[in-house]
């Protein structure tokens, strides 16, 4: 059932006390390890994932053990994502293993989705390997992977189209309940996640060109554009928000290159 | 002409048929956009018809200075066998490094006089701030440093207790609080 039916008919209130269109708290930091070519830190509310992004190196034929997933692009640079789940990030401690399906699936949706706004023709037969690790999660956890990952990018310097923000949207209401007055939600923490159909969606930039969009729920097709536009109009916010943090880690370069 | 202000992946730069693009931009609709985000620069042509303009994003304050023979380092001693003392060398000069190198002096360089008497552990104990010069690039890990000098050697201490201590000849340190002594190959003071 619903989890908040009751207190969110009345006040228009979700459990944390957001509205239906408020983001939680994004807080990010850029270049946070030294060894690293690009390295990002991110927290979208209780969600925090570390990036590191190493390359583009020279590619190595026939290096695709070692886990991760891995997209060619045509210029033949490869594209690969790791992604590592901590044992102590969800409610339960729960071991993912390593092929684990879930896991996987953001693996290539994160490297599909670099691999066509990355400028790979540049660096033909090279890699780029992204690394996150997922230290808390609360919900939104594809999203936060996709922003850690646009930033520590960003930090390597690997030239790109342009930021790929993503965040997610649901509805008030799940499938079963065929509740024609649902309300669009956006970005669902981790307890919304579980009761409620919601998508992760990823744009552009400031575009509203759409290059992710994965849903995993079931949801009534009737409800599935509005809560597109939400979620399109919250990837705007987060791309606000991301701007910050790469404009106060440049301003930094300038003061530096001046000093 | 050249201006400096920061772009960022995905910033518009301006139309193509006033810009050309360098390097760190792209086009996409003749329009100008940048690809990185760094510093960027407005040049334009002797010709006199389009400026270009480029986008650097320069490695911020890569002043990372490299030990090279006979240069003065101050180094913290991180472990110690009989037969050496492995360091992190921290200075070099009189600038910081902004990451730490391996050094490692060995028993016959740590004093210029009775070099087979020298017991590496009445020299030097971890956590110690040795002021050293660079003798060798060493091997594939190690810069090979020595103390056999008068002005070279360890300048400061803690004791076992835990005490900072005070120099009280040229192979003793003295712990304050307790008053005990800890033998040292100690660097005279200037």
């Amino acid at each position: 059932m619903p989890l908040d039916t009751s207190t969110y008919g009345l006040a228009l209130l979700r459990l944390d006390g957001r509205r239906w269109n408020e983001l939680r708290r994004i807080e990010a930091q850029i270049s946070t390890q030294a060894a690293a070519d690009g390295s990002s830190y991110l927290e979208m509310g209780n969600t925090k994932v570390i990036c590191t992004v190493a390359g583009p190196t020279e590619g190595r034929r026939g290096a695709g053990a070692g886990g991760g997933s891995s997209v060619t692009t045509a210029s033949g640079t490869e594209v690969k994502v790791e992604i590592s789940v901590a044992g102590f990030s969800g409610v339960d401690r729960k071991k993912r293993a390593r092929g684990d399906k879930r896991t996987a699936e953001m693996q290539t949706t994160i490297a599909n989705a670099f691999a066509s706004t990355l400028f790979t023709h540049l660096y033909p037969h090279s890699s780029i390997i992204i690394t996150l690790q997922i230290l808390s999660q609360d919900g939104a956890l594809l999203a936060a992977c996709i922003n850690a990952s646009t930033l520590a990018l960003i930090d390597a310097g690997i030239p790109m189209a342009d930021y790929t923000v993503a965040c997610t949207a649901g509805s008030t209401s799940s499938y079963a309940a065929n509740d024609e007055s649902a309300d669009p939600l956006l970005d669902l923490n981790g307890v919304e996640e579980q009761e409620l159909p919601f998508l992760t969606v990823g744009t552009l930039g400031t575009t509203e060109k759409v290059s992710v969009l994965v849903m995993e729920t079931r949801c009534q097709a009737s409800r599935l554009e509005s809560m597109l536009a939400v979620g399109v109009d919250g990837c705007k916010q987060v791309r606000e928000i991301l701007d910050a943090v790469v404009r106060s880690r440049g301003k930094k370069m300038l003061e530096d290159k001046i000093a | 002409m050249s201006t400096q202000s920061l772009a960022i992946p995905g910033q518009p730069l301006g139309p193509l048929s006033k810009h050309k693009p360098g390097p760190g931009t792209y086009v996409s609709s003749s329009q100008l956009f940048a690809s990185i985000a760094g510093i960027q620069s407005v040049t334009s042509s002797d010709s006199g018809d389009a400026s270009t303009v480029t986008i650097s994003s320069a490695p911020i304050a890569a002043t990372n200075v490299l030990p090279c023979v006979d240069a003065e380092v101050l180094a913290r001693v991180t472990r110690i066998t009989p037969r050496q003392a492995t360091v992190a060398i921290l200075v070099i000069g009189e600038s910081v490094c902004a990451d730490e190198f391996q050094g490692l002096i060995r028993v016959q360089d740590v004093r210029a006089t009775e070099k087979d008497r020298v017991k590496i552990f009445e020299s030097f104990r971890p956590g110690d701030i040795v002021r050293a010069q660079v003798i060798s690039l060493g091997d594939q890990s190690n810069y090979y440093l020595s103390t056999a000098s008068n002005k070279l050697g360890v300048i400061m201490a803690t004791s076992e207790a835990g005490n900072a201590m005070y120099p009280t000849s040229w192979k003793e340190f003295k712990d304050p609080v307790t008053g005990q002594a800890e033998p040292r190959k100690v660097a005279k003071p200037f």
